[in-house]
C-alpha cells in the first residue's frame, strides 16, 4: 500500500508517525520542576525511589557531562586515574596528586567510600608526609574541604558528614600537633591570605574546632534520621555531637583554661550528654529505649507494657547501651566538671606543674597539695571517675611531681600514709612504672 | 620523568646512527640484490642498481620550488579539512580550565599544575590532528586519483614525500605556536592576584612577556606588604648537578643510603646525629664571588622530635687534600620547597681544633683537583649532614645543585613548546612514510602504536625483553591466566612448556626489534622541566630531541620515496 503513495504523502506519513511516537516519550519524560509530584511519570518514579542525580545532593554539571561522555568506560577511566594517583603519591608529587583526586571524584561523585578514602588520604596520609607543621595543617584542611565538598554532593548521606566532623575534631584536636593545629584553626598560618583570621572555608565564625565538628556531627545525625548510616552502632554514631562538646570542654582544661568559659563548656557538655543524647530513642530489637530511662520509672513501665520485655531484660539492654557509649562515666565527669570547685582542683594541679617547671618549688608544692586534697574529694564523690585512665593518670602525675619536689629540695619524704590521694596511689600502683618512665623522660630520673 | 639524564653526546650519537643506518641500508640492499638475482637472474640486480641509481639522481636533483609547491598544497588541504578547528577545542578548554585547577594550593604548585595543563593540552590536541592528516593525505590522493595529476608532472616521488612532511610540519608549527602563545598568557594569568607584584606598568609588561626573570619586590612600608620574590613563582632555574656518594653511620663509603620505607627508591636517607652524610662533588671552573646552592631534601622522622621545628641540616665544605673541613651554619629544611643557601668567596668558620674563627678562600682553599676517573677535574666537595638524632634526611643526586643565574620563564616555556613541535614533526614523518605503503587506517594504527609505545610502554617492553617482567612471554602469560597460576609459581618442566617458551622467545625477539626501532619519545615532552621551575637543558633534552627527529626523518624520506616509487598507484 505504501508504494502507492506519492513521495510527498510518504514524507507526511513518516512525520505523523514520528510525532505520534514522540508523544508518549514527551509525556513520560517531562522533567521535574523541583516541586513534589511534578514532571512526567519517569520523573515522579525517580523522585519516589530516590534515583535522580538531584536527590543525591548538589549536581555538578561537569561531573555529569564527564560520565556521559565516557559512555561505558567510566570504570576503566577511574582505574587508570587511581593507578596514576597512587604513583603520584608514591613519588610525592602532591600537586598532581591533588588534581588527580579531583578527576577521580568527577567520575565517582556519589560513591561514598571514594570520598571517605580520599578525604582521609589527604588529611592523614599526605599531611604526615610533610615536616613543617604549617604544611601538615594545610593538608588537613585540604582533606576537610574535600570531605565538605563530598557532603555537599551527597547531602543525604550521613557518613561523609560524620567524616568531616571527625577530621575537624580528632585530627585537629587530638593529633601530635594538636596544640598548633587548634591555634591554626582560629588563626591560619597563611597570614598573607587569611589576614590573621581563620580559613573561612572551614571555620567561618572563628570557632573552636570541636564546636565546628559538633555542627557537622549534628548534620550527620540529621541525615541519619532519613537514611541510616552503616559505619558504627547507632548509639555511638548519635553520641558524637555531645562527645564533641565534651572534647571541647576537655581541650580547654588541657590548654590550662579553668575560667568561666571552661565551666560553661562543661555545663553545656552535661546538658548535651544527659538532656539531649540521654533522651535519644534507640531500637534494641526488643524494645525502644533511651539511656536516661532508669531515671524515669514511668517510661520503664510503659516500655515493659508495650514491648512485653521483663524489667531485668530491659535493664540489661539499657546497661549494654550505656556501657558501649561509656555513658555513665561521661555523665559523672561532666556533672563533676561543671562545678566551680572542680575547676579549682584542676587549676591547682595544672598550676602546680607550671610552677614546678619554673622552679617555684614552694608555691608548686602548696598548689599541688591543695589540688590533690580537692581531687580526693572529687573522686570520692564521683566513683565512676575512678575507672577513667585520664582521671587516674592526672592524679598519679600530680603525686609524682609532688614527690619530685621533695627530692629536689632534699627533704625527707613524708611517710606513705601522708601522701595525698594515697588511696588512688595504692589502688593504681601497677600503672606507676610506665607513668614513671614518661615522667623521667620529661623531668629527669629520680 | 627524570631530570637526571646523561647529556646528549653528538659525536657518539652520530656514529651510532651512521652504523645503524648504514647497516640497515646495507642489509636491505644485499637482500634485495639476492632476491632479485634468485627471481630474475642476472637482470634482477641490474634492475635494482638502476633503481638505486634513479634514487641517487632524484635526491641530488631536488627542486625546492616543487617541494614548496607540494607543501603549499598540503597546507591548503589541511585548511580545507578544517584542521584549524582544533583551536576552537583549545579555546574552550582554556576558557574553563581555571575552574578546575585548585587555587588553594601553594603558588609554586599552582604554577606547576597550570604549566603542565597548558603544555599537555597543546601536545594532546595537536598530535591527533597531525596524525590523522599525515596518515590519510597520500592514501586519499591515491583514492581520488589526484596523485596521478601530480606524478605525471615533473615532480619526483621524494619531493612528494618531503613536500608532504614539510607542509604538515608547517601546519603543526602554526598550531603549536599559536596555542603556545595563548597557553603562555593563560599560565601568567593563573598566578593568584594577591601574589602578583605591585609593579609599574612597564615592569608589569616586561614581567608578562617574561623579560624580567628574577625580580625581587621590596616590602612596601606604606601598605605593610610583605616582600614578594616574583622569581619564586615563575622562573627557569639553571642547575649544575654533581656526583653523589653516601657515607654510612660508621663513616664508611656507600653507594646508597638507608631506605626508610618509600616504595619509590629515588631518594636514599642518611641518619641524623651520626657520621652518616651525603657527599656531593661539583665540578667548578672559574671563581665567582658567591655561589648559590639549592636543595630539596626530604625529612623522615622516627620520633616526633620538636614539633614546630623542622630538621636541622648542615653543609660542610671539604678539601681532603688539605684535610680541611669548613662547617657552614645549620638551617631548617623546607620540604618540597626551595632551600637556598649562599656561600661567599671568603668563608669564615669556627675551627674546633684551633678554638678560633678562621677565614678561607672558597676557590683557593676548598676547590681541589679530584683524581677520580669519572671527574678528573677541579671540584668542590660538600657534605650534607642531618643534625637531629634519630631523624633521617633523604636525598637524590638531583636534589642538591649549584644554581646558576636564572633564565627567563619565557625561554624555558617556549623550548618546551618547541619540543612539542619536534614531536609532531616526528609523528608526521612516520605518518607520511606509513601512508606511502599502507592505507589510511593502517597507517594511523601504525603511527599511533609508535606514539603510544614510545611515550609510555617502552619501559614495560624493555622489562619483557630482558626477562625482568615476571610471567613470561605472550603464550606463557595466556597459559598462566587460563590456569590461574600467578607469576611467582614455577612452570612444570614438560615438553609442552618448553615448546611454549620457545615460541615466546621468538615472539619476544620480535619485540626486541620493535623496542630498538621505536625511540624513547619522553625526551620530547619537556613540560616537566618548566613545570618544576627548571630551564630545559640543551644537552639533555633539546639536542636529543632534535637529533632524534632528524635521525628518523632521513630514513623515513628514503623509505617513503622507494615505497611510492614501487607502489602501484592505481591500487585502491
Amino acid at each position: 500500500m505504501i508504494e502507492q503513495l506519492t513521495l510527498q504523502q510518504r514524507k507526511l506519513a513518516y512525520l505523523i508517525g514520528i510525532v505520534l511516537l514522540m508523544l508518549p516519550v514527551i509525556l513520560f519524560g517531562i522533567p521535574a520542576t523541583g516541586e513534589e509530584g511534578s514532571g512526567g511519570k519517569l520523573a515522579r518514579l525517580r523522585q519516589e525511589h530516590d534515583l535522580g542525580e538531584s536527590t543525591l545532593g548538589k549536581v555538578d554539571p561537569t561531573s555529569a557531562t564527564m560520565n556521559l561522555v565516557l559512555l561505558g568506560m567510566r570504570g576503566v577511566a577511574v582505574n587508570l586515574l587511581r593507578m596514576q594517583l597512587d604513583e603520584e603519591k608514591d613519588q610525592k608529587q602532591w600537586a598532581q596528586m591533588r588534581a588527580t583526586t579531583e578527576s577521580v571524584i568527577l567520575l565517582q561523585p556519589h560513591y561514598i567510600q571514594v570520598w571517605r578514602y580520599l578525604g582521609w588520604n589527604l588529611a592523614y596520609n599526605v599531611s604526615a608526609e610533610w615536616d613543617a607543621v604549617e604544611d601538615r595543617y594545610f593538608w588537613v584542611k585540604e582533606g576537610t574541604k574535600f570531605l565538605m565538598q563530598g557532603s555537599e554532593r551527597n547531602n543525604r548521606d550521613p557518613e561523609v558528614y560524620w567524616d568531616t566532623g571527625n577530621t575537624l575534631g580528632k585530627k585537629i584536636g587530638r593529633s601530635d600537633e594538636w596544640k598548633h593545629f587548634r591555634k591554626f584553626f582560629k588563626v591560619d598560618p597563611d597570614t598573607e591570605r587569611y589576614k590573621g583570621g581563620p580559613d573561612s572555608e572551614i571555620n567561618q565564625a572563628g570557632n573552636d574546632n570541636y564546636l565546628v565538628a559538633k555542627d557537622w556531627f549534628q548534620k550527620a545525625n540529621d541525615a541519619d534520621e532519613k537514611r541510616a548510616q552503616h559505619i558504627m552502632m547507632d548509639v555511638l554514631f548519635r553520641s558524637y555531637p555531645a562527645r564533641s562538646q565534651l572534647d571541647y570542654a576537655d581541650a580547654l582544661h588541657r590548654e590550662g583554661q579553668f575560667d568561666e568559659t571552661a565551666r560553661k563548656a562543661w555545663d553545656g557538655a552535661y546538658h548535651d550528654w544527659v538532656e539531649v543524647f540521654g533522651q535519644m530513642r534507640f531500637q534494641t530489637g526488643d524494645c525502644e529505649i533511651f539511656l536516661e530511662m532508669p531515671a524515669f520509672e514511668n517510661a520503664m513501665d510503659q516500655t515493659m507494657a508495650a514491648s512485653g520485655v521483663t524489667r531485668d531484660k530491659l535493664e540489661r539492654e539499657i546497661n549494654l547501651y550505656q556501657n558501649v557509649s561509656n555513658y555513665r562515666y561521661w555523665r559523672a565527669k561532666s556533672h563533676a566538671e561543671k562545678h566551680v570547685n572542680t575547676a579549682a582542683v584542676h587549676r591547682d594541679l595544672y598550676e602546680g606543674e607550671q610552677l614546678f617547671k619554673v622552679n617555684e618549688l614552694d608555691a608548686a608544692q602548696e598548689s599541688l597539695e591543695s589540688g590533690l586534697k580537692g581531687y580526693k574529694v572529687l573522686l570520692d564523690s564521683y566513683k565512676d571517675l575512678t575507672v577513667d585512665d585520664s582521671a587516674i593518670e592526672e592524679g598519679l602525675w600530680a603525686i609524682m611531681i609532688w614527690q619530685k619536689i621533695y627530692q629536689l629540695r632534699n627533704q625527707v619524704q613524708p611517710p606513705e600514709e601522708e601522701i595525698p590521694l594515697r588511696s588512688l596511689w595504692d589502688k593504681e600502683i601497677h600503672r606507676v612504672p610506665n607513668l614513671q618512665q614518661d615522667f623521667n623522660r620529661k623531668y629527669g630520673p629520680s | 620523568m627524570t631530570f637526571d639524564r646523561d647529556p646528549f653526546a653528538l659525536l657518539t650519537g652520530l656514529r651510532d646512527w651512521l652504523l645503524v643506518f648504514g647497516g640497515f641500508v646495507g642489509i636491505i640492499f644485499s637482500a634485495t640484490i639476492l632476491v632479485a638475482l634468485g627471481i630474475y637472474g642476472t637482470s634482477g640486480p641490474v634492475a635494482v642498481m638502476s633503481r638505486v641509481w634513479q634514487g641517487l639522481h632524484d635526491f641530488t636533483h631536488l627542486s625546492p620550488k616543487r617541494i614548496w609547491a607540494i607543501s603549499r598544497l598540503t597546507i591548503l588541504e589541511a585548511w580545507r579539512r578544517k584542521a584549524l578547528w582544533v583551536f576552537a577545542v583549545f579555546a574552550f578548554l582554556m576558557m574553563f580550565a581555571g575552574w578546575f585547577l585548585d587555587s588553594e594550593l601553594r603558588v609554586d604548585m599552582q604554577v606547576k599544575n597550570a604549566v603542565s595543563f597548558a603544555l599537555t593540552t597543546v601536545l594532546w590536541l595537536t598530535i591527533p590532528v597531525l596524525l590523522l592528516l599525515s596518515c590519510w593525505g597520500i592514501p586519499e590522493d591515491i583514492r581520488v586519483r589526484s596523485l596521478h595529476t601530480v606524478v605525471t608532472k615533473p615532480v619526483r616521488r621524494n619531493e612528494i614525500v618531503m613536500g608532504r612532511i614539510l607542509g604538515f610540519s608547517a601546519v603543526s608549527a602554526t598550531i603549536v605556536a599559536i596555542m603556545g602563545v595563548v597557553g603562555y598568557v593563560w599560565v601568567l594569568r593563573q598566578v593568584p592576584e594577591d601574589h602578583q607584584p605591585r609593579l609599574s606598568g612597564w615592569n608589569r609588561l616586561c614581567l608578562a612577556v617574561g623579560l624580567l626573570p628574577n625580580i625581587s619586590i621590596e616590602a612596601d612600608p606604606k601598605n605593610d606588604l610583605p616582600a614578594i620574590d616574583v622569581s619564586a613563582k615563575k622562573f627557569c632555574r639553571m642547575p649544575v648537578y654533581g656526583t653523589l656518594e653516601f657515607v654510612d653511620r660508621e663513616g664508611a663509603i656507600a653507594t646508597k643510603g638507608i631506605n626508610t620505607g618509600d616504595i619509590w627508591e629515588f631518594r636514599s636517607y642518611i641518619e641524623g646525629g651520626t657520621k652518616a652524610s651525603a657527599r656531593y662533588k661539583f665540578a667548578v671552573n672559574d671563581p665567582v664571588d658567591q655561589l648559590k646552592l639549592e636543595s630539596r631534601f626530604e625529612a623522615f622522622r622516627t620520633h616526633k622530635g620538636r614539633i614546630g621545628q623542622s630538621l636541622l641540616v648542615r653543609y660542610v665544605l671539604v678539601n681532603p687534600t688539605k684535610s680541611l673541613r669548613v662547617p657552614l651554619p645549620s638551617f631548617e629544611i623546607k620540604e618540597f620547597s626551595l632551600n637556598e643557601q649562599f656561600i661567599n668567596r671568603e668563608v669564615s668558620y669556627y675551627d674546633e681544633d684551633l678554638k678560633d674563627t678562621r677565614t678561607v678562600d672558597l676557590f683557593k682553599d676548598l676547590v681541589y683537583f679530584d683524581e677520580d676517573e669519572k671527574l678528573k677535574r677541579n671540584v668542590l666537595q660538600i657534605e650534607v649532614q642531618c643534625l637531629d638524632s634519630g631523624q633521617y634526611l633523604g636525598m637524590a643526586r638531583t636534589d642538591f645543585f649549584i644554581r646558576l643565574p636564572d633564565r627567563s620563564f619565557l625561554m624555558g616555556y617556549f623550548k618546551a613548546v618547541f619540543g612539542i613541535w619536534l614531536l609532531t614533526v616526528f609523528i608526521v614523518s612516520i605518518g607520511v612514510t606509513a601512508s606511502t605503503f599502507v592505507k589510511g587506517p593502517v597507517a594511523t594504527m601504525l603511527t599511533f602504536s609508535v606514539l603510544i609505545v614510545g611515550q609510555g610502554f617502552r619501559d614495560f617492553m624493555i622489562k619483557l625483553v630482558t626477562g625482568e617482567q615476571k610471567g613470561g612471554g605472550p603464550i606463557e602469560s595466556w597459559y598462566r591466566l587460563v590456569t590461574h597460576m600467578n607469576d611467582t609459581l614455577a612452570l612444570p618442566d614438560t615438553v609442552g612448556v618448553q615448546i611454549m617458551q620457545g615460541i615466546d622467545k621468538v615472539l619476544l625477539s620480535g619485540l626486541w626489534l620493535t623496542q630498538h626501532l621505536i625511540p624513547d619519545l619522553s625526551s620530547f615532552v619537556m613540560s616537566p622541566y618548566v613545570a618544576n621551575g627548571f630551564d630545559v637543558p640543551w644537552g639533555m633534552a633539546m639536542f636529543r630531541s632534535l637529533a632524534m627527529t632528524i635521525g628518523y626523518l632521513i630514513p623515513c624520506v628514503l623509505i617513503g620515496y622507494y615505497s611510492l616509487t614501487l607502489r602501484e598507484l592505481e591500487a585502491k
